[in-house]
């Protein structure tokens, strides 16, 4: 494999991931499994700043026992995927709790069958 | 005490009370976390003012922890996260602070809060909302843009009602999508200006120029914020998500958070893509369209509802793609128009959720038809709802008339009338419903008779005079002279671009043409002067009127994977638009 295609790999990954997330949760018929969709689009961003990051042949951004100066892999995207898989934890908490209150109070937890508004009903018609 | 060690205690204020409120709610009395709720809203409020002020004589920055730029002894390199008050960013904060204050007032008795959790997550909110006006660094952005949906999805399931959760489902995964545009955005834009810092990546961008991957970060960060301030066809969630809410937090929705987004974008291409034509023109060629479409169709759609709320959330989409011309136009004058517009248009529509609330509190309905007549001797509410509508369709007065006369300036003519069209659509929803609601005037309904609804009712037991006060101060506060905010304006629009600018003058908004008001009143007149159709010509034109509302009716299906599906849809529409720049 060429360098060059082996450098655009990260972001195929990335593009691919989320696709197939997108398909995942416009398809999805259970709302868990939708927001198992949302974290497999979530993954894809990780993959690509990952590989944004990433610098050949250069060792982990830690200066303990190495002296300064030696490459390194860039650690603020390992920082900002570090904070973002906290915020990502926070969101896929709650879309759980938000899925069992549906289930508690529809009985069902299929995205088809969730409207928040509905049609008016025939009567006033 | 220097103005910039205040700079962050306007975040860290909101953020330090509400974590105070939380670890003590079980002691405290029930009625003091919305005291000290109320109180540090205004506090934010007056510290942002203070700092609006102070930087009329130049921005007042905060480097945190000390780590300015000169602090790594590299030129061009700013590890450190700064905060960074221009007029714009601090004003819009302090409207934000004010707009809290009067929802907090509104919500007063609203919620059995045992344990004072509304009071909790509407003060991290704010705190959000104030970051992100405040900051100068892309990452942290991002930060402030999560924390304040965060905030936002957990206050629409509040009630825990069938429609609430449903509603704030659909939100939740709709902009948890876009906040991963944005990360993925941010990534792109460090891998090509190695810096999270505005002005430092303004710099790098001015120096690569166009660049695919520049652009494409831009797609990406345009797309989050524009999901976000729900303009065509990212723009599904909103309608949804602000009809179920709470109303004190749909009045924070509509009023501040999704313009709010808005200008995000604004302050982004000023200080960042300004140096790169191929964003440059996409900003001027699609985002202008997306802007007309979107105001068009929401008005359209606004014009054919009955549920309040609903009503109300596709006239905040409308006025939205309004203010994305303005933001497209991109002159001084039009950015000067656009931030009073955010601020205009946030005091009405803030006070028209409130009127919803009321009715949905006193009258235990938000449907305009459940309601007719209804409403006869609640003056205040219906003074409100008149006036507010009024200005949504043109009323030559108060802020909003100023912003749009310097949005205009420079607009084209077909691009002026959409736009009037649309506020004249908006304007006579609202009044057809408040005609109906207060004064039992109505013809024979219209497209709205198809529109979805819900039987709710919120909590019933404050007085009217509490919760109609907040409206009415927003009322008046928006009917304040465009004049008197000026010389601050042309201030804050200058140095929005770059700190050094000397300040704009703004040609003077006169009384303008009532070429809007005159098509809002028309409007009007036509929903409430409609007779049952016989004759057959008029039936068919019925029978096709209803065919096209009702295709735009299916379109907000309220289904998450066809809301989703048009996100897809609007990506793959500025691929389109780089692609054809690339090739033409």
């Amino acid at each position: 494999m060429s360098a060059l295609s082996l450098s655009a790999l990260p972001w195929l990954v990335a593009a691919w991931l989320f696709a197939v997330g997108l398909y995942g949760i416009v398809t999805s018929r259970h709302c868990v499994h939708l927001v198992g969709c949302l974290t497999v689009c979530q993954s894809a961003t990780y993959v690509l700043l990952l590989g944004i990051g990433y610098v050949r042949g250069a060792g982990p951004p830690i200066f303990y026992d190495h002296p300064p100066g030696t490459p390194a892999v860039d650690p603020v995207v390992q920082a900002l995927v570090l904070t973002d898989i906290v915020v990502g934890a926070a969101v896929s908490a709650l879309l759980l709790a938000i899925a069992i209150q549906v289930q508690k109070r529809r009985g069902t937890l299929d995205p088809q069958a969730l409207r928040p508004l509905r049609p008016p009903p025939s009567s006033l018609e | 005490m220097t103005p910039d060690a205040l700079l962050p205690v306007a975040v860290l204020l909101p953020l330090g009370v509400a974590t105070l409120l939380l670890a003590l709610a079980h002691w405290l009395p029930p009625r003091l976390p919305k005291v000290v709720a109320i109180l540090t809203a205004l506090a934010v409020c007056g510290l942002c003012a203070f700092l609006a002020r102070h930087s009329l004589d130049g921005p007042v920055r905060h480097w945190f922890a000390g780590w300015t730029p000169d602090a790594t002894h590299r030129p061009g390199i700013v590890l450190g996260i700064g905060f960074q008050a221009d007029p714009a960013s601090a004003a819009l904060a302090a409207f934000c602070g004010l707009l809290f204050t009067a929802s907090f007032v509104f919500a007063w008795g609203y919620f059995d809060t045992e344990h004072a959790h509304f009071h909790v997550l509407m003060l991290l909110f704010l705190a959000a909302m104030v970051g992100f006006c405040l900051t100068r660094d892309l990452f942290n952005l991002f930060v402030w843009f999560e924390l304040m949906s965060v905030a936002a999805f957990a206050l629409t399931a509040y009630p825990l009602g069938r429609s609430a959760l449903e509603g704030a489902f659909t939100f939740t995964i709709t902009n948890a999508l876009a906040s991963f545009l944005m990360l993925a955005a941010t990534g792109l834009l460090y891998a090509r200006t190695g810096t999270f810092d505005f002005a430092a990546m303004g710099q790098a961008v001015a120096r690569t120029g166009s660049d695919p991957v520049l652009t494409g970060g831009f797609v990406l960060v345009a797309s989050a914020l524009l999901t976000k301030a729900a303009i065509l066809p990212f723009h599904l969630w909103l309608a949804d998500a602000h009809a179920v809410a709470p109303s004190p937090v749909s009045v924070i929705f509509s009023g501040a958070m999704v313009s709010l987004a808005l200008f995000g974008l604004a302050k982004l291409v000023a200080q960042v893509f300004s140096g790169d034509p191929q964003v440059m023109a996409l900003v001027r060629g699609l985002l202008l369209w997306l802007g007309l479409a979107t105001a068009l169709v929401a008005g359209l759609t606004a014009f054919a509802q009955r549920h309040l709320k609903r009503l109300l959330a596709f006239s905040t989409i409308a006025h939205l793609g309004i203010m994305l011309t303005a933001l497209a136009a991109g002159t001084g004058t039009a950015t000067a128009g656009l931030l009073l517009y955010v601020v205009g248009h946030g005091l009405v529509k803030g006070a028209l959720f409130m009127v919803a609330g009321m009715l949905l509190a006193l009258r235990q309905s938000a449907d305009e038809i459940v309601l007719y007549g209804q409403g006869r001797g609640l003056w205040a509410p219906a003074l409100a709802m008149g006036v507010g509508g009024l200005m949504l369709g043109g009323l030559p007065l108060g802020l909003m008339h100023g912003a749009t006369h310097w949005m205009d300036v420079s607009a084209a003519a077909p691009a002026k009338a959409v736009v009037t069209l649309a506020s004249a659509l908006t304007g006579a929803a609202v009044l057809r419903a408040a005609a109906r609601i207060f004064l039992g005037a109505s013809g024979v309904p219209g497209p709205e008779l198809l529109a979805p609804t819900e039987r709710e009712r919120e909590k019933a037991d404050r007085p009217l005079w509490l919760m109609a006060a907040p409206a009415l101060a927003l009322v008046v506060l928006a009917l304040a002279p465009s004049k008197a905010v000026m010389p601050f304006l042309g201030a804050a629009a200058a140095r929005l671009r770059d700190p050094s600018l000397p300040p704009l003058t703004l040609p003077e908004a006169g009384f303008g043409h009532l070429t809007p008001l005159g098509l809002t009143l028309a409007l009007l007149g036509l929903a409430l002067l409609r007779r049952r159709a016989v004759r057959g010509v008029s039936r068919g034109i019925i029978l096709v009127e209803r065919r096209s509302f009702g295709a735009l009716q299916a379109l907000h299906s309220g289904l998450v994977g066809d809301y989703v599906t048009w996100m897809a849809v609007g990506l793959a529409l500025f691929a389109l638009a780089c692609a054809g720049q690339a090739a033409g």
